[in-house]
């Protein structure tokens, strides 16, 4: 399961980071590290990019990005 | 260390902080007026700089790139640590949302590391206090070692105790080390084995860099500073403590560590920051339900497009007309007046009016356009909705190999191109930035709009609107098919990363709003104008070398449209007065129709006769004129769908102009020069922001380079094809 696969409104917790390089780290530095919750509020109305929202603040990162990022989904 | 005596006579302060901060706000609020904005050394980023006196004392503030982290990986990020580390600045001030304190002391401890004394300014507090958030500043200040002041950059409030904070600090710098916060114990372990290594093999770069954070940054393998220190191949980072914590965690020192410094942010945030019991809904989540939602996002997003390209242009015209005619009317005939009672010869009166005043003229035109776009974009960018914009059109300018962010450049074009490659600021990335500026030139603005309107006026007085709005698309579809071929060329590889912050709606200050716009014009003024000045004089001179010529067609000017004539000649309009009124259209495109005007029409209607008002009496008229530029400014803000174009005026003039044109072009012909018009160059004044916005003009001469050669195969194919097609007649 990977977070670009959840939908509005699901919730899940960072388990791996599988993107790599500048990508990775720009996504630790806005707070994506495993064991994190990320809450998906929105999908963009032409289907790409997402927002979710993590560590309190929103973020949007376009779904391929958001397939860098393995969740384990949370009821 | 030099940096912890006492007393300078100056006091460095680096701001530092993540976009959306306040940053900006608080620079603006606290120096204002003495900022110098420039750019960082061969880099597109801004730079701002102030020096002014607080209490006495000297203070330099250098604002340093909006970043998130102080990784080697945007541009913004190794501007801020190289000057960081290398220029050894007092104090860092580090300037936080204080409703976002996790992501921000994520910064703030990674400024720490530094070993500058930094002092927090904990910004938008007002914010946080509404929302029913406490923080237990004493508490705070004891964990990291730093002086924190709330602040509210907006209202200016807080921002005398800060300086005071600062000098206090920039005068007791040992007093004010920043506490090292300590990792894990392998993670420490790992740092004092480097930190031994350097100090015995390396003793240089000690000295040279804060030795701690040196010794994090080679663990985490970073290239740049790898590279710097050329310590790439000697193989330590591999042995012992460092080893050991491979060993333990993965290969990913880099992961561990940001992990570990959310950690202590996490931690900190736990102790210091008490929540309400209830969260209220916020402010921010109720707009974005309806700006972003699926169905209204969209909508909602043209609408206000809409409204800041109708208010843009619909501001700035009335005072561009007005200065314009000021210019060519009162002010030209006052330095007529003056040279003519000095007796200079007739072509120094030629010189200084149609060259020199019609020079500055023109840049003083565009200023009301520029002044109006950069408060408009400046405002979607303070208020957090460009974020939004960017959000909602990625998708379809992605595929274009553009951001989101592309598209309000993009549309701005259509009005002028020379805001819209100033508004490009507004992306980071500079393969964006880039892209963007490459496409604008195809969005048809309006000073083409004068060329069409004349040319469909005369040869398809019936199908007006559809010609005017095939070319308008011609030139959207040739930059998506541009864009895309340039995606897959000169700009190939990965795109770069969208991974954007939506940060929560605030209204931006009036004060910096201001600020920020007044220093973009005064740049386009000094900047530009010398440029553009040039430019004029040297047409003036092409126009009227050789010395007295008499036929247009004898000038330089004529001369260099007779050369190119040939090849315009398979385009339909391969005739000299056509080529040397694309010459002239270098300057701006509606200079085509004054050159033709000037060629054509012979018997310049000598002089017409007026009365020359007295200098009094001109005065009047130009405040009067500034009047109802006001108040046109302000009825066409609230008159519904009509949005403001250059308009053609001189109506005697183009009737002249209509009727040589019938008999000169086909309709064919005419569409394929139109379409020439449409594409075949940037303007000059393009040309210089591009340059003044990349500071290299590489990306004007790749955009002339396919303009021409698009523009001509476009018309070649749009004439030629339609002959055969037996359109010609």
């Amino acid at each position: 399961m990977n977070l670009a696969l959840l939908k509005p409104g699901e919730k899940g917790k960072i388990t791996k980071i599988t993107a790599s390089g500048p990508f990775k780290r720009r996504l630790m530095d806005m707070g994506m590290l495993v064991g994190e919750l990320v809450l998906v509020k929105k999908v963009a109305p032409l289907g790409d990019p997402i927002q979710v929202a993590v560590k309190n603040y929103n973020l949007s990162l376009r779904k391929k990005e958001a397939a860098g990022i393995l969740v384990e989904k949370i009821d | 260390m030099s940096k912890y005596t006492a007393n300078k006579n100056i006091i460095t302060v680096a701001v530092a902080g993540n976009p959306n901060s306040g940053k900006s706000t608080l620079i603006n609020a606290v120096a204002g007026t003495m900022l110098y904005v420039g750019n960082w050394p061969g880099v597109t980023v801004e730079k701002k700089e102030a020096e002014f006196e607080f209490q006495g004392r000297k203070i330099r503030l250098v604002d340093l790139p909006g970043t998130y982290s102080l990784s080697p990986y945007t541009q913004e990020e190794i501007i801020a640590r190289d000057y960081l580390v290398h220029k050894q600045p007092d104090v860092i001030l580090a300037v936080v949302d204080s409703t976002n304190l996790e992501r921000n002391l994520y910064l703030a401890i990674q400024l720490m590391e530094l070993d500058i004394p930094v002092v927090v300014a904990l910004n938008v507090y007002d914010e946080l206090e509404k929302k029913g958030y406490r923080i237990n500043i004493r508490a705070m200040e004891n964990m990291l070692g730093d002086k924190l002041i709330p602040t509210v950059a907006t209202q200016k409030k807080g921002t005398d105790k800060l300086f005071k904070a600062i000098i206090e600090v920039a005068d007791n710098p040992a007093a004010y080390r920043p506490k090292q916060l300590t990792y894990d114990e392998d993670i420490e372990d790992a740092v004092k084995y480097v930190e031994q290594y350097i100090k015995e093999k390396h003793p240089l770069l000690a000295e040279k860099y804060p030795l701690r954070w040196l010794a994090l940054k080679l663990m985490e393998g970073d290239r740049q500073v790898m590279q710097e220190t050329r310590l790439e191949n000697e193989g330590f980072l591999a042995e012992g403590a460092v080893n050991h914590l491979r060993k333990a965690h993965g290969d990913d020192i880099e992961a561990i560590m940001a992990d570990a410094r959310y950690a202590q942010v996490t931690g900190l945030a736990r102790e210091v920051l008490k929540k309400p019991d209830i969260l209220k809904i916020e402010l921010t989540e109720k707009i974005d339900r309806v700006v972003l939602n699926r169905f209204l996002g969209i909508p909602l997003f043209l609408m206000a497009m809409w409204l800041v390209f109708k208010l843009t242009f619909d501001v700035s015209m009335p005072f561009v007309d007005w200065a314009d005619a000021v210019i060519t009317g009162p002010f030209t005939r006052w330095v007529e007046v003056i040279l003519g009672f000095v007796r200079v010869p007739g072509w120094v009166v030629s010189l200084a009016t149609d060259g020199i005043i019609a020079g500055v003229g023109f840049v003083l035109i565009f200023v009301p356009v520029i002044f109006a776009m950069m408060f408009f974009i400046t405002f979607l960018e303070g208020s957090g909705y460009m974020a939004r914009a960017a959000f909602v059109m990625d998708r379809a300018m992605h595929s274009m190999g553009l951001h989101g962010k592309s598209f309000i450049p993009m549309l701005l074009g259509f009005g002028c191109n020379v805001p819209a490659i100033y508004a490009t600021r507004t992306l980071e990335n500079p393969r964006d930035k880039a892209l963007t500026a490459l496409l604008i030139p195809l969005m048809s603005c309006g000073a083409r709009l004068p060329v069409y309107v004349l040319f469909v006026g005369a040869l398809f007085p019936t199908h007006s609107g559809t010609v005017l709005w095939s070319l308008y698309m011609m030139g959207i579809l040739l930059a998506v098919l541009i864009g895309i071929v340039f995606k897959h060329t000169l700009f190939r590889g990965e795109a770069p990363m969208f991974i954007m912050e939506l940060p929560p709606y605030r209204l931006p200050s009036m004060r910096s709003l201001t600020i920020h716009t007044w220093e973009k014009v005064k740049h386009f003024i000094v900047k530009a104008g010398t440029y553009i000045l040039a430019v004029s004089v040297l047409v003036w001179f092409l126009l009227n070398m050789p010395w007295g010529v008499k036929h247009k067609r004898d000038s330089l000017l004529g001369q260099a449209g007779q050369m190119v004539a040939p090849v315009l000649a398979p385009l339909g309009f391969g005739n000299w007065e056509a080529a040397s009124a694309l010459i002239t259209g270098i300057i701006a495109k509606e200079i085509i129709i004054g050159t033709m005007a000037e060629i054509y029409i012979e018997e310049k209607k000598d002089k017409e006769m007026r009365t020359t008002p007295t200098f009094t009496e001109d005065l009047k008229k130009i405040g009067i004129s500034f009047a109802a530029a006001v108040e046109d400014s302000v009825t066409n803000v609230f008159s519904t769908l009509k949005i403001a174009s250059i308009s053609t005026d001189n109506q005697a003039e183009s009737r002249g102009l209509i009727s040589v044109i019938q008999d000169t072009y086909t309709p064919l012909s005419a569409y394929a020069f139109m379409s020439f018009v449409l594409l075949y160059m940037p303007c000059m004044v393009v040309a210089i922001a591009m340059k003044h916005e990349f500071g290299t003009w590489k990306w004007f001469w790749i955009a002339f380079a396919y303009e021409i050669i698009l523009a001509w195969t476009v018309a070649f194919v749009i004439y030629q094809g339609g002959s055969l097609l037996g359109l010609g007649g």
